[in-house]
């Protein structure tokens, strides 16, 4: 490992760290909604309320469960299923995707209550 | 006269063979540690990273011989992977290619800068290159920026990975004597 090496592996691990934030915060938005986008379009569903949903994939169908304010991919039809493996999510910016279904669920959201920030 | 051409051309030819069985077996060497990963179970919250172990045999095509060496193994091994797990030119295909050559680039340019980096500074910066490149090819091909918020969080897990993946691929070429 050469100094060039450790430069350059340090200035990755900044780039990183400050990107960490601004990445959260621009798809951030606020947590207790799940945007589930298809290759159709995008649907909104509250987090609040216990579902399951079947979402139309390009593969064919993934079942979406809303339980306890936490989201996960319970069952899909694709070869991998690193959706489902991806666990349940729940805080705002959080994504579960399912490339081969073309379906990408994400725990926050733009609009919603009209704030532009809130301070807890 | 004569004999000196032929043994001129004999000369090449048994240099560009040497390269074609090198480039050979490194690529199968690629596609058999690409397949043994992707039969490892994931990491639970982040089952999209991947050790990246067949990039050492894309890290020692590049420290060998050069950028053609490694873009054969890593295009090869992308391609066969592809055809044995029959995502040839779906999304996960596109994203994956997409990785590889965005890791490939990356290193290549690393590797012609001299001295100042060694293949440890190649594969990691490589290993960040890929993460970045698959989400955003992830972001384009699924029509959604959201994906892009896992992108830091993967590139910091990727750096130590491809600098494992270096110095292994680098204690190969110092111990083996390949080309």
């Amino acid at each position: 490992m050469t100094r060039g090496d450790r430069l350059l592996i340090a200035a990755l691990a900044c780039l990183a760290l400050v990107a960490w934030p601004l990445a959260s915060a621009v798809a951030g938005g606020r947590a207790g909604q799940v945007v589930m986008s298809t290759a159709e379009g995008e649907t909104v569903v509250p987090l609040s309320v216990d579902a399951t949903y079947e979402v139309q994939g390009t593969a064919g169908i993934v079942t979406v469960e809303v339980h306890d304010g936490t989201v996960r991919v319970v069952r899909s039809d694709c070869p991998d299923h690193t959706c489902v493996r991806t666990g349940a999510v729940s805080t705002a910016g959080s994504v579960i995707a399912c490339v081969p279904n073309g379906v990408v669920l994400r725990v926050g959201g733009e609009g919603g209550d009209g704030l532009d920030a809130r301070i807890r | 006269m004569g004999s000196t051409l032929a043994s001129a051309r004999r000369g090449v030819s048994v240099g560009m063979s040497r390269e074609l069985t090198v480039t050979a077996g490194l690529l199968a060497v690629a596609c058999v540690l690409g397949l043994l990963e992707a039969a490892l179970p994931g990491i639970p919250f982040a089952p999209w990273l991947r050790l990246g172990f067949a990039n050492i045999a894309v890290v020692v095509a590049l420290a060998v011989s050069g950028g053609r060496m490694a873009l054969a193994v890593s295009l090869g091994r992308v391609v066969i992977v592809g055809v044995a797990a029959g995502t040839l030119g779906s999304p996960v295909f596109v994203i994956g290619g997409a990785g590889a050559l965005a890791s490939l680039a990356v290193m290549w340019a690393l590797s012609r800068v001299g001295d100042a980096f060694s293949p440890v500074g190649w594969s990691a910066a490589g290993a960040a290159a890929h993460m970045l490149a698959q989400f955003l090819a992830a972001s384009a091909v699924l029509g959604s920026w959201g994906i892009l918020t896992l992108a830091p969080v993967s590139m910091l897990l990727a750096l130590p990975l491809g600098a494992l993946t270096g110095a292994l691929a680098r204690t190969i070429v110092s111990r083996l004597r390949i080309c």
